[in-house]
């Protein structure tokens, strides 16, 4: 175990000293949420709001609820982010080094998606500080709730966040993910539109995402005040989640490694 | 103007993109395309059902928010595009070693920008008539377009996006950066130049900076010429106004350029 | 000491882009048995495509062998890779692998950390390990202002990081100017002699070779043609003296007439005409029989040197052999 966590803490560390060396990086984790936010928050203002049909959007917290959107989304890009910083790894050649050693491979992809982390929780602090001195009046918030939404949504982010990693770091085509990943997460997610909106067919690609479920459970955290039990299905939903993936990841670390050393090559598809 | 410059550098580029971008670069532009579609479709549909607000159709002229919501971001599309290969290619140069040879090289950069230009301008067109194509089923309207008058918008806008791309060519090249300073552009663009709602609901401060940004009222022209069927006699003074500004932005940008040429090179050798 | 025997390594290529892409078999290794011992350099010749790579990569544990045994100290590599993986580093030569945001220090401690050194020896390893390599000064600096040699002695560094038993060295002094490959060259000497690691060296400059191996081994197309102490290959192989001989008259009468003389001393003798120049390759020394047919024939020699044999000519001739022989 304790080969396993200093490999993590040397991760994080390194991750965080070789991507966040210039101070512009924080521009891409504050400015361009932030930009995107009041773009869609405007586009927001051509529609007639008082007629939309979920009743806890109304002409007073849309802005909360738009920010509660992005703010999750945020948090899970900067990990797809990660993870495509990530595989920069494997072209510099550093990849190879890390499976030259005897290193526990999970423990490196763990530390490299929690790292990441780090700069996220404070992009998600910040949103809040913005959500609270704007629209204080419009939350309805039980303190124990909305903890327990923030740790799983933060351990399905991890977990999400090591998923890509480890799938980003096997294809060649790292871009091509990135395209099919990251904007229809954006639509599909609900940042925008509420999934109990959607029609079968755009529900089902919605449920892929664990995001989607992350920011349903924060909006009826923050905006609704739901219990403890009112949100014991995301609860499981979400720890199941978490399991999944990271059994999936296991699996994943073990095929690439066995591929790779038979034929001498990391691209798996 | 020596043509030789520029058919080279088309060819060099045409080849480098064949061969380095292979289909799924292709797939992945026009999906970005859909993508921007459909997520404003989806607004549109499920969320509000068709229900625009009071002053959109007052300030627009039309109540048709898909329209105007694919012309206005395939606009962006290709603004995009055209900085992301224009802006792109000298770094490129740089960081692939090729910069000093080609400055060895006589070498004509106007040619040289607009050979890199031309070449993207083919394959993003073909991709935009691809995305206008997935676009119909979601309801877009071009039954008024005025093509001739269109065709001349188009080529206005072009001269206005080759002249952004440009300036951002040389921030660039001083800062040695594309992914901040792209990124952080194309997040700007997209909130002040008018692509998903109309520049009026800005507050006027950001309004007057979407005023000199000759994509601001490119985007317009395209979509008066494409959507209501406006002449481009009526759009003149539009015209003239996106061709000064170009101008001015494409003459910093050039000056601009090659001062960060002779600073990027100093950068290599030091 | 490491046994290797009967390394195999067969590839399975996709050929061509698409959904119906060609499976092809590549055999990239298709025997190769070698030993290193503790103490001792090997060093691991061949041209291009010869195999090294894929070899060095087995060894390492990188790649797994497609058939053949592989022991370490006793240890099963094939089944064991990761006990391999802690008592083995591997330096190649060239700028990469390196995190160049990092400082030198911060490489060499997070590349501590991967192989689970303690923290109280690591700091005092890292810094013994900087002045190795004469980089203690620059420690804080990031390595992206490092030059090129200075980046790969930080290389060096860092595959010595877990105090490895036995190292792989593939092209380690590529691209380095003659001071510095000097002085790694001691450096390798030292870390075989004085602490007694395994060594194995792969390198296209044959003076170095010569200088640091013990014993080599010579790949060729995927399998091994010669092996020997520098000694034993250089009076099989390298023992055939080369002549540049240039005249002031020139034509090919002159020059059979010089091999007709020659032939007479060393049967074996091959006299060559290329450009202006007249090339002998001959197994004993025939300075004096070729200076003494020159003025017999009245020709005046307007140079004449003995030409020091390249590992590269070495190769070549060898692998032209391994074929002639494959072929008749």
């Amino acid at each position: 175990m304790r080969p396993f966590i200093k490999a993590l803490a040397a991760e994080m560390i390194k991750q965080h000293k070789n991507y966040f060396h210039s101070k512009m990086i924080y521009v891409s984790l504050f400015v361009w949420p932030f930009l995107n936010f009041i773009t869609t928050y405007y586009s927001f203002k051509v529609f007639d709001i008082g007629k939309s049909k979920i009743a806890y959007i109304t002409a007073e917290n849309m802005v909360v609820y738009l920010l509660l959107g992005y703010m999750c989304m945020s948090f899970f890009r900067s990990l797809v982010q990660s993870a495509w910083n990530f595989s920069f790894e494997r072209i510099s050649g550093t990849l190879e080094l890390i499976y030259l050693s005897p290193v526990n491979r999970a423990a490196v992809l763990l530390g490299n998606a929690v790292s990441s982390l780090f700069e996220s929780v404070f992009v998600m602090l910040i949103f809040s500080l913005l959500v609270i001195v704007m629209k204080v009046e419009v939350l309805i918030i039980k303190i124990l709730p909305c903890i327990t939404v923030f740790f799983i949504v933060t351990a399905m982010a991890v977990a999400w966040g090591m998923f890509l990693n480890s799938l980003f770091l096997f294809s060649r085509d790292s871009d091509f993910l990135f395209t099919i990943l990251e904007e229809p997460m954006e639509i599909f997610s609900g940042v925008k539109v509420p999934t109990a909106l959607f029609p079968l067919w755009a529900k089902a690609i919605s449920i892929i995402f664990p995001l989607t479920y992350a920011i349903e459970a924060v909006r009826r955290v923050v905006l609704t005040g739901s219990s403890l039990y009112e949100i014991r299905e995301f609860a499981v939903i979400g720890i199941g989640i978490t399991v999944v993936l990271f059994a999936l990841i296991s699996v994943i670390i073990k095929r690439v490694e066995s591929h790779m050393r038979i034929t001498g090559n990391i691209t798996l598809f | 103007m020596n043509l030789k410059v520029l058919y080279g550098t088309m060819k060099k580029e045409l080849m480098i993109k064949y061969r380095a971008y292979p289909a799924h670069f292709f797939v992945g532009n026009t999906l970005t395309g859909l993508y921007t579609v459909l997520g404003a479709w989806m607004m549109w549909k499920f969320l509000f059902e068709g229900n625009m607000a009071q002053d959109f159709s007052e300030i627009t002229g039309t109540g048709d928010y898909i329209s105007y919501v694919v012309v206005g971001s395939l606009t962006y599309l290709f603004v995009v595009r055209t900085c992301l290969n224009v802006s792109r290619s000298l770094i490129t140069e740089l960081r692939e070693g090729t910069l000093e040879s080609l400055m060895l090289a006589p070498f004509k950069r106007a040619e040289y920008f607009l050979g890199s230009m031309l070449v993207q301008t083919l394959t993003t067109s073909a991709e935009i008539i691809v995305s206008l194509i997935i676009a119909i089923p979601f309801g877009i309207d071009l039954s008024r377009a005025d093509m001739g008058a269109f065709l001349i918008a188009f080529i206005v806008s072009l001269y206005a996006f080759f002249g952004v791309s440009m300036v951002l060519g040389s921030i660039m090249l001083y800062t040695r950066d594309t992914y901040i300073s792209q990124n952080t552009l194309f997040a700007f663009l997209f909130l002040v130049c008018g692509i998903s709602f109309p520049v009026q609901y800005l507050p006027e401060w950001l309004r007057v900076i979407a005023e000199v940004i000759p994509v601001t009222e490119a985007v317009n022209l395209i979509r008066v010429t494409l959507l209501s069927g406006s002449g481009i006699s009526e759009q003149m003074q539009s015209v003239q106004y996106i061709l000064l500004l170009s101008t001015a932005y494409v003459v910093v940008g050039f000056m601009q350029m090659k001062r960060c040429e002779e600073i990027a090179l100093e950068k290599i050798n030091g | 000491m490491i046994i290797a025997e009967h390394l195999k390594k067969t590839y399975i290529v996709k050929q061509g882009k698409g959904l119906f892409r060609e499976k092809q078999e590549i055999q990239a290794v298709r025997d190769i048995s070698l030993q290193i011992e503790k103490g001792k350099i090997v060093g691991l010749l061949g041209i291009n495509g010869a195999g090294k790579t894929t070899t060095i990569k087995m060894l390492t544990t990188l790649l797994s062998p497609t058939e053949g045994s592989y022991f370490l100290d006793d240890i099963d590599g094939v089944k064991y890779p990761v006990e391999i993986k802690k008592r083995i580093n591997m330096i190649a030569g060239g700028e990469r692998m390196i995190y160049w945001r990092l400082t030198a220090y911060e490489n060499l401690w997070y590349y501590g950390q991967i192989y689970n050194v303690s923290n109280n020896v690591l700091k005092e390893r890292i810094d013994t390990l900087l002045k190795l390599v004469g980089l203690e000064n620059k420690k804080d600096v990031p390595v992206e202002t490092f030059s090129k040699g200075m980046k790969q002695r930080l290389q060096i560094a860092r595959g010595l990081i877990n105090d490895p038993q036995y190292l792989f060295l593939d092209e380690p002094t590529i691209g380095l100017d003659a001071v510095v490959s000097k002085e790694l060259r001691s450096h390798i000497k030292h870390l075989a002699k004085e602490q007694n690691k395994g060594i194995l060296i792969t390198s296209h400059y044959m003076g170095e070779i010569e200088e640091l191996c013990d014993y080599i081994y010579i790949m060729n197309d995927g399998v091994l043609i010669k092996k020997g102490t520098v000694k034993e290959l250089t009076t099989e192989t390298f023992n055939r003296k080369n002549y540049v001989l240039r005249l002031d008259k020139h034509s090919k009468e002159i020059t059979e007439c010089i091999c007709d003389k020659l032939k007479v001393v060393d049967a074996t003798v091959e006299v060559k005409d290329e450009n202006d120049a007249i090339y002998i390759n001959s197994r004993e020394n025939i300075s004096m029989e070729l200076s003494r047919a020159c003025m017999e024939a009245g020709l005046y020699i307007r140079e004449m040197y003995e030409k020091e044999p390249h590992l590269e000519d070495a190769i070549i001739r060898l692998s032209r052999e391994v074929h002639h022989e494959a072929v008749y």
